[in-house]
């Protein structure tokens, strides 16, 4: 039973089967990847893809990568949370008018404490919301073949292509000091 | 076992790549060995201390239960000092629950790379400790099954909670900081769920890191997000903590009872909360680094940095005791000087000392670099303060309330029930329930970011 359900689990996991074309270049040193990734830039090569244990910014630098949209979003969410915080609070007192100590109903010194809270939950929840749209996750196949090794210490590289450029790419890569290429067409 | 260590100052003393001398002993891979290897089946010792815990945290459900059955008078509450121990429990919860904001946030956008070893432990302290903070405004609600009137929602009878109330920000402050910690928490878990996921034997551990790292391939995109959300996480959360322990120390700050109505509170409560923070984070890595010997990647540098910590919050917390002191000599009002003199030698003048011996007198030892570097007096130090800092939050809240403007109450004075202690002792034990089962089922340190402490693999290098 135990097994049968560790089957399915893994039957899941793996999902339906992915037909991948391309090149998935293993490396150990950042320095070759860089170099590699310039020279896929120089053929013509785009929609690169790199996979790593760990961020690296000559790799961010050679991919040139602008910042994460990310931000806007949070912002987005910020300004949301503030103007939402302050409208419940303003919106409650009229809604239920009680004068207090003779103090005006819409007093904004305690309300602003309301707001923004309000204002840092929804900036962090839009800031999650955003990375998990940008980043394409959660997912359950990865867009290229991957290599339980690239959350260890390989770094792989992964270019679209097929036929001939499939096999120009894979000589270049062995070039720039690929440890493994793998050939999917 | 690696022999290579991390420096406090964030560099590796060894590099990872290959031919490099040293570079056997501390690699990209060993330290995924290393940070993970607390993922297994437990053994025989943390089976004891899980069931002690769990024997503890029913002593303090079926204490819970007694006041429900019975009501809020099981509690030793007695007029004028209608909050006591639930609400002290409830600040130093919260108060514990900050230094995982302060060492993964503040520390992060300062670059203090020294963070990258502790930060996951003091997020789960995070965490853990605000679950544990929010059970007590329930527990000292005399109906707690009505809580969720503390909450605004459309009703029937058009009421709203009052937002003018410092209670009400309360419940905004500490609910935004729960679910932001835990997003916080739990998003950086994601790559170092991904790494344990690929090392799972079997499907059951892949399937549960598989939910908690949703798919993470470390693709180039996924980082650049990630790392772009991560700085807007930490962005969001430093204003945050600091906000919500201001928040907390004006439910007594916006009230004018003597003791209670300063403007300092606000700072004096963050700085408190830091410093009792921090020094449970010692008090939890250094079991932790010996029993699971990650000595190499918790060293004697990073505890001695989280030390420093402790010392700097406690001279902050020591000029705030003097300066209230000062103040209430200084100022007009002679009720205000009347309390703080009763505060220290009145009823409750045992709290008072052990408040002080704890807080200020005890950590000045953390001068001495020796010290700083003893993981026992270190770990000693560390218990004395959380001793204290409980204490601190008991007299603030106790004293001023037994010592009211009216002299007629003067003579009532409280005493903490059975139930109370059964309770407090509960809380402890819920608190490290969850963390026990925390090091053992997700990666307790962040494998990703102690990675990034490693030089780069570079093949000009290894040339």
């Amino acid at each position: 039973m135990i097994r049968a359900l560790g089957n399915w689990i893994d039957k899941l996991l793996k999902g339906p089967p992915v037909r991948y074309r391309g090149v998935m270049g293993v490396f150990y040193y950042v320095d070759e990847v860089t170099a590699a990734l310039d020279a896929l830039k120089q053929g013509g090569h785009r929609d690169l893809s790199v996979f790593s244990p760990v961020p690296h910014h000559q790799i961010e630098k050679a991919l040139e990568q602008g910042p994460s949209l990310v931000r806007w979003v949070t912002f987005t969410g910020g300004v949301l949370g503030l103007t939402g915080g302050l409208s419940l609070c303003i919106y409650s007192v009229y809604s239920w008018p009680l004068v207090v100590a003779g103090k005006e109903l819409v007093s904004l010194p305690p309300f602003i404490v309301i707001g923004y809270e309000s204002m840092i939950l929804l900036a962090a929840l839009s800031n999650l919301i955003g990375m998990l749209a940008l980043g394409r996750l959660p997912r359950v196949k990865s867009k290229a073949p991957y290599d339980p090794r690239f959350t260890e210490d390989r770094i792989g590289v992964w270019v679209p292509c097929d036929g001939e450029a499939a096999i120009r790419v894979r000589e270049m890569m062995r070039g720039h000091g690929a440890e493994e290429v793998h050939l999917h067409a | 076992m690696s022999e290579a260590t991390l420096t406090a100052q964030g560099e590796a003393r060894t590099a990872g790549a290959p031919g490099e001398p040293g570079a056997s002993r501390m690699t990209q891979r060993s330290l995924n060995e290393d940070c993970l290897k607390l993922i297994s089946k437990p053994g025989p010792v943390w089976w004891t201390i899980f069931v002690i815990d769990l024997a503890i945290l029913t002593v303090g459900l079926l204490a819970e239960r007694n006041q429900i059955m019975f009501g809020i008078g099981v509690a030793g509450h007695t007029r004028p000092v209608m909050w006591a121990s639930y609400v002290a429990n409830f600040v130093f919860w919260v108060g514990i629950a900050h230094c995982g904001t302060l060492v993964s946030a503040i520390l992060f956008l300062f670059r203090s790379h020294f963070r990258r070893s502790v930060y996951r432990i003091a997020e789960a302290m995070t965490v853990f400790g605000v679950l544990t903070a929010g059970l007590f405004p329930i527990v000292h609600l005399g109906r707690p099954w009505f809580a969720y009137w503390l909450f605004p929602y459309p009703n029937q009878r058009g009421l709203w909670p009052n937002f003018r109330s410092p209670l009400e920000w309360d419940v905004f402050a500490v609910s935004t900081y729960l679910t932001v910690s835990s997003i916080f928490f739990f998003v950086g878990i994601i790559p170092d769920a991904a790494a344990a996921r690929d090392r799972a034997k079997g499907p059951f551990s892949r399937l549960w890191f598989s939910i908690f790292s949703l798919g993470w391939t470390g693709a180039n995109h996924q980082w650049k997000h990630f790392y772009g959300a991560y700085l807007y996480f930490a962005a969001i959360a430093t204003p945050l903590v600091l906000s919500v322990h201001s928040v907390v120390s004006w439910d007594f700050a916006m009230a004018q009872v003597p003791g209670w109505h300063s403007t300092i509170f606000a700072p004096y409560f963050v700085a408190g909360a830091i410093f009792s923070g921090v020094a449970l984070v010692i008090n939890l890595l250094i079991p932790i680094r010996s029993a699971f010997k990650l000595e190499h990647i918790v060293t004697v540098d990073h505890i001695e940095k989280l030390g420093k910590l402790v010392l700097l919050t406690s001279t902050i917390v020591t000029y705030s005791y003097l300066c209230e002191f000062f103040m209430a000599w200084y100022g007009p009002n002679s009720h205000e000087r009347d309390l703080f003199w009763w505060r220290a030698t009145g009823h409750f003048w045992w709290a008072f000392w052990i408040m002080m011996t704890c807080n200020s007198i005890i950590p000045l030892l953390l001068w001495s670099k020796k010290v700083r570097r003893s993981m026992s007096v270190m770990f000693v130090i560390c218990l004395f303060v959380n001793v204290g800092m409980w204490f601190e939050r008991f007299v603030i809240i106790v004293t001023s309330l037994a010592r009211p403007f009216e002299p007629y109450s003067w003579g009532v004075n409280y005493k903490m029930s059975w139930t109370e202690g059964a309770i407090l002792a509960g809380s402890f034990a819920w608190f490290f329930m969850f963390f026990l089962i925390f090091v053992r089922v997700l990666p307790a340190f962040s494998v990703a970011e102690i990675k990034e402490t490693l030089a780069a693999p570079l093949k000009r290098r290894a040339a």
